[in-house]
């Protein structure tokens, strides 16, 4: 697999801040690769400095093996932040300048428009979109050159759940059409349901990265409740109980290595106890996100 | 070249304000400097005895040569008025971070500056184009005889007034670029003549050569104010060669440090 983006000893001051501090990351081809973190820790700074508007104070990165040049970005559809566009054109003019800069031919719009839907509204002023259309038009501006990697942050900040729904969808057209794409986000369930590599950024510092498949493995939590009175008693008697914690009216059972909800579903039945609730749930990435945050003091 | 003169053309033709101000400026250069004698009229209605004690129909205004200069000097007065659209289109990139995206979709620093200059030296060519041609058309409307050994005499004016516009707008940009605030930035062009006016009054009795370097008085000096020679008094009736050096080192040095903060800063 090919290195797409290969990131040594990344590191940005402003003043006593250490917005990033000597971030190593490696990005192959084809991964949707998410960048997570509370606000403030370094993901946009991160961004920036790969799309050239802020200086790195010292480090390096590489885009396809090769130092990074403006020719090199316009192989790149980057959305940082927020749309930015100009208020007073439309968003068919906007595309166009987009299009000059990037240097790729007029052609290309027509498509992008209509992936984003808003071919109906590319003739309006920019100042008149909705935020779901600004965002939805900064993915299009991002598309326009048919780049090979994309990077987006924060895509759905601000939209309502259709909107969030919306730009969802897009990225995993996007994701399906074999490019690569670099998501920064604070909201976990998102780059849970689209990303397939993750990492974690706390003060400038990258506390973790892997696959997003070994999210949820390790110890299993299982729900359960059932009508009888010392539940809590049978549930500690169970070989394979880790611990016990009652929750939203149900107790969570977290398991020992190697035993599953299928087991304390038999044990509860050889006790004659029926259980009204028996949920297995995996660690989501929310839940071991807040861990290595905790963790990584 | 010509493809990052389109794409700061593109930004602005789309806009109003532009075509205002734009509109205006080139209005007003085109009525200003063909309405010259009609002003001399309206002295001369006005103030009492000035058309009894000087013939304005003999004040040579529009005849060749003396158009070329005249006309030059006058119109200079009015590129304050461009230089505030310079100012309104690159502070308008940072209120609305598109300096940013631009830099993102694959300009470069030097490229977003230059698609800039470009355009500065394109608003100077047509102010030297129109004003060039409005002294032509009054010229021969206005002289009594021509005479193609000293027509032209003086059209050296025009280069010199173009750099004029040039320079300025250079500075004009650079003030931009520096303090991204259109509001604060038009106040600063608009005393930047008061504030190195107070400067040099204050050094003009220790170092009396220096005032010819200063940056906007080397603009002023491009082409000299030429009415005095209608008082009868010795004018600099042609260019000097020393103040289009300074002229053109201080337009170098403007966009040089418009480059230097735009390369360091992070956007």
């Amino acid at each position: 697999m090919a290195t797409v983006l290969s990131i040594q000893n990344l590191t940005k001051h402003f003043g006593k801040i250490k917005a990033v501090n000597g971030l190593n990351l490696e990005v192959q081809t084809g991964q949707v690769f998410g960048m997570l973190g509370p606000n403030g820790s370094g993901k946009t700074t991160t961004l920036g400095m790969l799309m050239g508007v802020t200086n790195p104070t010292s480090g390096s990165f590489y885009w396809f093996g090769e130092e990074p040049t403006p020719q090199l970005r316009r192989k790149i559809g980057a959305v940082l932040e927020h749309p930015i566009f100009y208020p007073y054109l439309s968003g068919q003019r906007n595309l166009e300048l987009n299009a000059m800069i990037k240097q790729c031919p007029q052609e290309n719009i027509p498509h992008v428009l209509e992936l984003v839907e808003l071919t109906e509204r590319k003739d309006d002023k920019y100042k008149t979109y909705s935020l779901g259309m600004k965002q939805r038009l900064a993915i299009a501006s991002a598309l326009l050159n048919d780049p090979t990697v994309l990077i987006l942050d924060e895509p759905t900040n601000g939209l309502d759940p259709m909107g969030i729904a919306e730009i969802r969808e897009i990225i995993r057209k996007i994701a399906a059409s074999g490019k690569t794409i670099i998501l920064a986000s604070h909201l976990l369930d998102e780059v849970q349901k689209v990303c397939t590599h993750f990492a974690i950024l706390k003060r400038g510092n990258m506390v973790h990265t892997g696959p997003i498949g070994d999210v949820g493995a390790g110890a299993e939590t299982v729900e359960v409740n059932a009508e009888v009175e010392n539940l809590n008693e049978v549930l500690l008697g169970f070989s394979g109980t880790a611990s016990v914690n009652r929750e939203n009216g149900v107790y969570q059972v977290t398991m020992r290595d190697g035993f599953h909800g299928k087991d304390l579903n038999r044990f509860l039945f050889d006790k004659n106890i029926v259980a009204t609730h028996l949920v297995t749930r995996k660690k989501s990435l929310e839940k071991q996100f807040l861990e290595i945050l905790a963790e990584s003091h | 070249m010509l493809q990052l003169l389109k794409i700061d053309l593109k930004k602005l033709t789309s806009y109003r304000t532009f075509w205002i101000i734009c509109g205006l400026y080139f209005f007003t250069l085109l009525t200003t400097t063909a309405s010259g004698m009609e002003f001399l009229k309206w002295l001369a209605r006005t103030i009492e005895g000035f058309g009894q004690s000087i013939n304005i129909n003999r004040i040579p205004l529009y005849h060749f040569p003396d158009v070329w200069q005249n006309l030059a000097w006058a119109s200079g007065l009015l590129k304050i008025m461009i230089g505030i659209m310079v100012l309104i289109s690159i502070t308008n990139e940072y209120s609305y971070r598109t300096i940013r995206q631009n830099i993102i979709d694959g300009l470069s620093r030097k490229e977003f500056l230059l698609s800039k200059i470009y355009t500065n030296a394109l608003l100077s060519v047509l102010s030297m184009v129109l004003v060039f041609l409005v002294a032509l058309v009054t010229g021969l409307i206005y002289s009594s005889r021509l005479d193609m050994s000293y027509m032209f005499e003086g059209v050296e004016f025009y280069p010199a007034y173009f750099l004029e516009v040039f320079a300025f707008l250079s500075f004009a940009l650079m003030l931009g670029i520096f303090v991204q605030r259109s509001g604060l930035s038009i106040i600063l062009l608009l005393n930047s003549y008061l504030i190195e006016l107070i400067i040099k009054e204050n050094i003009d009795d220790y170092v009396p050569w220096l005032i010819k370097y200063f940056p906007l008085e080397s603009i002023m000096n491009l082409v000299p104010m030429p009415f005095a020679r209608y008082a009868f008094q010795q004018i600099q009736d042609y260019v000097s060669l020393e103040a289009v050096g300074i002229a053109l080192v201080w337009t170098f040095l403007f966009n040089y440090f418009s480059y230097l903060r735009l390369k360091k800063a992070d956007i």
